[in-house]
């Protein structure tokens, strides 16, 4: 034994990466389904302002299906995924993880594939009860050719999400960082409803921006027209594309520690500030 | 080979060395505690061993390998738990243990682990209502799955009422009869005298003593007799050759040095006198805490079990 401990168990071989990603993305997705607020957000906010809208005004046609259904999508990969990315890390969750024998990519891996595949039910449910109370129609077909669209657009916000986690400090500033990012561009692209009047520029920014596509993708299959565009598919897999790889070279697994806690730890060496190593 | 060694490791914060020119070697299935205060470099020298930290100068070898450059395979020889929990509260502890024991070529079963850490009552408890020393107990199951050669124990029982520490020791004295490499980080010199086979006392960044729990004792000084006195008046009725050895407090008389069988003879003398029995008296070679105080040369304020 070269280091005096149990070589002979050392080299058994070690689980395949394949298998350690689906269950992370099993288990990402389990811990989402036991968040009440990331169900409340991703399904239970759309759903009820599509049936309040609905009652107040009558149905609000497919732009409205659409829109809501987006919402819930992107409120989950934006900023449920941020949150609990960014609460993960300052408990000491990534840390853990990434202490233990996991590819760091299965991780990563896992938990934006979760929350994808949450966002995309999230928006698949508001699309049936736009069905149900707004009388838009979906026919299957239509149903299948949006779900890659779906996908792809819950992916490019998860990682944005993800990147925009690695700049957000605590818990504490997380909710109100993730918000005030999200509401331009989902009012920008019409995700609260049909936008008119707005000068050129700002729809054609709102048009390479991760929502519009989604949206106008959803509103086609609505609407029973193509639901193919090419040049939705290719904003959304440049953000995928560009997210992931940012995403990946930011990625922070350590808790935030502020530069005050050190230069404390200088003054008084025998009082530890909370959190700080001794 | 040793399982850990680490040479003139430093990690410095600026101007502040919080760990200072550390040497030491762990030969593999020892269990070695490292005491000190608040900022004396013990979390910090563990989180160098266990890869989290780069040193700013010196070298380290776990299990033969540079900490920082560990893989997959290194990874799964070493199990650590963290100085805070770091659990999901959304699953049950046997679905947590499950969950990181797939990550490990020879995981122990969920099942023989809950035993180990005494919790096989609550496998299909969410983590999230756990009590505070249950949710510690969990991360040391996870520390053990996988059936770790080296184990780091970053202040595993802080916290915890008394029962709660006592279980948790006993989950961890089962591991060394593995032959695991254990190194622990404690507040608590009870903890490092019932586990540990060596003690590091760190101080100021430094190692101010390396000794076996006994060999501390020994640095400590010769053996004392300790008696409680039942009432602090009964103090000024000591024999003089006793009276000098009255704590400030008056409550207790402690003798450190001298002869202790005369020493004995004229407190059951005083004793017999007062009609007082000697209920609480202690005769024996010095505390580990007494030891610890005076290697760190009494300065230094360390939590004892009986204050947490």
């Amino acid at each position: 034994m070269p280091d005096g401990t149990r070589a002979a168990d050392a080299w058994r071989p070690l689980p395949n990466a394949a298998t350690l990603l689906a269950a992370q993305v099993g288990y990402q997705f389990r811990l989402l389904l036991a968040t009440p607020s990331a169900l409340v957000i991703g399904v239970g906010l759309p759903v009820v302002l599509l049936v309040v809208g609905n009652a107040r005004h009558g149905g609000g046609g497919a732009a409205n299906v659409a829109g809501y259904a987006v919402f819930g999508l992107t409120m989950t990969a934006w900023n449920t995924h941020g949150v609990r990315l960014v609460a993960a890390r300052e408990l000491g969750i990534l840390r853990r993880w990434r202490a233990a024998p996991l590819p760091p990519w299965c991780y990563f891996a896992g938990r934006i594939i979760a929350t994808s595949l949450f966002a995309t039910l999230a928006a698949l449910v508001t699309l049936l009860a736009g069905v149900l109370f707004d009388g838009v129609s979906l026919s299957a077909g239509a149903t299948l050719s949006v779900l890659p669209v779906l996908v792809l657009g819950s992916l490019a916000w998860a990682a944005a999400s993800t990147v925009m986690s690695s700049v957000v400090p605590g818990t504490g500033a997380a909710s109100p960082a993730f918000l005030l990012t999200y509401f331009p561009v989902v009012l920008v692209s019409g995700v609260l409803g049909p936008l008119s009047g707005e000068p050129h520029w700002l729809t054609t920014l709102a048009s390479y921006l991760p929502a519009e596509p989604v949206i106008d993708t959803v509103g086609r299959a609505l609407r029973h027209v193509p639901v193919f565009s090419a040049h939705d598919l290719l904003v959304l897999a440049a953000w995928v594309i560009v997210g992931l790889a940012v995403a990946s070279a930011r990625f922070r697994w350590e808790p935030y520690r502020p530069a005050q806690h050190r230069s404390a730890r200088q003054h008084h060496p025998q009082e530890r500030p909370a959190g700080q190593p001794g | 080979m040793s399982a850990i060694a680490a040479e003139h490791l430093t990690k410095r914060y600026g101007e502040l060395a919080a760990v200072d020119d550390i040497s030491f070697e762990v030969p593999a299935g020892q269990f070695v505690a490292v005491l000190g205060p608040n900022g004396a470099g013990k979390t910090t020298t563990l989180e160098m061993l266990e890869g989290f930290t780069a040193p700013t100068a010196g070298t380290i070898r776990v299990l033969g390998a540079d900490p920082r450059r560990g893989g997959r395979r290194w990874r799964a020889r070493i199990g650590l738990v963290l100085q805070s929990t770091s659990l999901d509260a959304e699953l049950t502890v046997a679905a947590t243990l499950g969950l990181y024991g797939q990550l490990y070529p020879d995981p122990r079963p969920v099942g023989e682990v809950l035993e180990l850490v005494d919790l096989a009552g609550d496998a299909q408890t969410r983590v999230g209502v756990l009590s505070g020393g249950q949710r510690r107990r969990v991360d040391v199951a996870i520390a053990v799955i996988g059936r770790p050669d080296v184990l780091f124990l970053d202040e595993p029982t802080t916290g915890l009422d008394p029962e709660a520490r006592r279980r948790t020791w006993a989950g961890i004295t089962d591991l060394t009869v593995t032959g695991t490499t254990v190194v622990l980080t404690t507040h608590y010199i009870e903890e490092a005298d019932n586990l540990a086979d060596r003690v590091l006392v760190l101080a100021g960044g430094g190692i101010i003593a390396d000794a076996t729990p006994h060999e501390l004792r020994t640095r400590g000084g010769a053996s004392s007799v300790r008696f409680p006195l039942p009432e602090p008046r009964l103090a000024a009725s000591l024999p003089a050759a006793l009276a000098a050895h009255v704590s400030p407090d008056g409550r207790t008389l402690v003798i450190r040095d001298g002869d202790v069988t005369a020493a004995l003879r004229e407190l059951m003398g005083w004793a017999d006198a007062h009609r007082l029995d000697l209920t609480g008296i202690e005769v024996g070679p010095p505390s580990l805490e007494e030891a610890y105080l005076a290697a760190a040369g009494g300065s230094l304020a360390l939590e004892t079990s009986s204050h947490a």
